[in-house]
């Protein structure tokens, strides 16, 4: 290059550095629209391994909150025995407010639990014919949603050992079901996630090098006029990339669709249930993550696949 | 500009294609290899664009031992060397313009002038007119010529090609020879290998001349007259 030519190459660097890139992207939409079948399967696949995962996460998100429904249901009654009085009852309810684990006490007179029953029940008037109230004081104690289950139930333990206490009656034992229940499909769910998310590596790898092979010649003129292998490689790391937004989605779109087949009797479920469970459909976030992680793994594969072969460039 | 010390080069399970060959090109000089079907003519190029490496021995262009550039600096070697290859090494799919645009895409020339400093090239390698064909759809000759036009559209500061003219007719291989020698007065060195006799005796430059991958003549361009 002679020394004109220099100059000005020095001064545009961020601009032909620009156009490098605008050509790469071009030759690398060139290549996807070139081969539409075999871009619309890599896709496909690849899309498919994606969706499965979120399709987890969706389910794994209304687990999560079916739990805290329920865990939110989770208290202690703690029956006091007959003799107790007010005093003593709120003696004891002032106590265990004090407790780390506890996040509310509530104070259940026997008159309140009477009146209660009366209006549940339907049979008042048999009740109101008693002379006296056969209901003890009750206290109803709500965990904090941060409490430990084991802490709840070591309460528990200490409560039923109290000589006031008549009965403790705790949900932990379901609770804990639960929570393992999730905590599995957790797991399953990172593994499966993991194992997917090679797959699709590997799709868009394949489709990458596949391309690659396909253009041996093409790369090998390229290196003739000087090109790098940065550059080389460019169009096929876009192509990569773009392979994985594409199928992201795809992937999305079929989660999308999944929640609307299952809105249906989504509702139904959570009618059965008064409505407290209230189904949650993916929030913006996680799709955006989904995008973000799709176009990362198929640019990942395209930069695996394109390692090896433009190693070549190389005189002997 | 272009020098060889003691260079040899064997390519694996064959005898040696050069041997311990030594000479030197000054800056825009102009000159022929010429010899045998063979001879080493294509290797020696080779060794001046880093297509391959010697032996033995060391090749110095511009000032640079080309031993010391590794993977990195290949590339911008190359870009300082336009190569007219023995087998047109054409992207077959792309338009003639797109083909002789190659080194300006790689150099990250914008675009507009681009597509000027082609044209150009492509008219003075009388393609002009042609700029959207597909090479597959050119003549031999024609095809040759556009590796001609991408070898010269970077204004290499050398210029190597390997039998560029083997498809032409006489004529337009004396018009191209002229094209080379112009190159040599903007300051470029020119290297041209070939086997074509008539060819060397009507440019007169200096013809080095090689034997089973020997130097076995230097003839300066006044000699060549006789
Ligand atoms: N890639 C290679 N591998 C092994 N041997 C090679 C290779 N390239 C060239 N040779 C050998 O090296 C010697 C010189 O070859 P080269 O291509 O340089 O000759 P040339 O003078 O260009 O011949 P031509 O006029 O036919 O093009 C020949 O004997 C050839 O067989
Ligand atoms: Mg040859």
């Amino acid at each position: 290059m002679n020394a004109r030519g220099q100059a000005a190459s020095r001064r545009g660097a961020p601009a032909r550095w620009w156009r490098a890139h605008r050509w790469a992207l071009g030759q690398s939409l060139l290549r996807l629209r070139e081969r539409p079948l075999g871009t619309a399967l890599t896709v496909a696949v690849m899309g498919l391994a994606l969706a499965l995962p979120l399709s987890f996460y969706l389910v794994q998100v209304n687990l999560d909150r079916f739990g805290q429904v329920l865990g939110a249901q989770q208290a202690l009654n703690v029956f006091l025995k007959q003799d107790q009085t007010q005093a003593q009852a709120t003696a004891l309810a002032r106590t265990l407010r004090a407790d780390p684990a506890v996040a509310t006490v509530t104070l259940r007179s026997p008159a309140a639990g009477l009146s209660e029953l009366a209006a549940l029940q339907g049979f008042g008037p048999a009740l109101a014919a008693l002379p006296d109230n056969p209901l003890p004081w009750v206290l109803v104690l709500r965990p904090r949603a941060t409490a430990a289950l084991a802490a709840v139930s070591t309460l528990a333990t200490q409560l039923r050992g109290n000589s006031a206490v008549a009965l403790v009656q705790d949900q932990g034992p379901f609770r804990a079901r639960l929570d393992a229940l999730t905590d599995f499909g957790r797991r399953v769910m990172q593994v499966l996630g993991a194992l997917l998310a090679l797959a699709a590596v590997l799709v868009v790898g394949a489709s990458v090098r596949s391309d690659i092979q396909s253009r041996a010649d093409e790369i090998h003129v390229l290196q003739l006029v000087g090109a790098s292998a940065a550059f080389v490689r460019r169009p096929y790391l876009y192509a990569g990339l773009g392979l994985g937004l594409l199928s992201g989605v795809a992937a999305v779109i079929l989660v999308l669709m999944l929640e609307v087949a299952l809105a249906a009797p989504a509702a139904q479920l959570d009618a059965s249930w008064g409505g407290r469970l209230g189904f949650a459909a993916l929030s913006v976030t996680p799709l955006l993550v989904l995008l973000a992680c799709a176009a990362m793994l198929g640019w990942l594969g395209a930069r695996i696949a394109s390692a090896r072969h433009l190693a070549a460039g190389e005189p002997n | 500009m272009i020098r060889f010390e003691q260079v040899s080069k064997r390519y694996p399970g064959n005898a040696n294609a050069l041997e311990t060959l030594s000479f030197a090109l000054a800056p825009a000089e102009m000159a022929f290899v010429t010899g045998h079907s063979g001879a080493g003519k294509s290797t020696l190029l080779k060794l001046i664009g880093l297509l391959e490496r010697p032996s033995q021995g060391a090749v110095t262009v511009a000032g640079r031992n080309l031993a010391q550039v590794r993977r990195r600096g290949i590339a911008q070697h190359r870009r300082m060397v336009g190569m007219v290859f023995q087998d047109h090494h054409l992207l077959l799919d792309r338009s003639v313009q797109a083909n002789v645009e190659l080194p300006l895409v790689v150099a990250g020339v914008p675009a507009e002038e681009r597509a000027k400093r082609a044209r150009a090239a492509m008219e003075k390698v009388g393609l002009g007119g042609m700029e959207q064909r597909l090479p597959v759809r050119l003549s031999t000759g024609e095809q040759q010529r556009v590796g001609i036009a991408r070898a010269i559209v970077a204004r290499p500061a050398v210029l190597l090609a390997d039998e560029p003219t083997g498809n032409l007719d006489p004529q337009l291989a004396v018009e191209i020879m002229g094209l080379f020698a112009e190159f040599q007065s903007i300051g470029t060195t020119v290297l041209v290998a070939t086997h074509d006799l008539f060819l060397i005796k009507r440019i007169r430059k200096r013809v080095l001349v090689l034997d089973h991958g020997r130097l076995v003549d230097d003839v300066s361009a006044t000699e060549v007259a006789a």
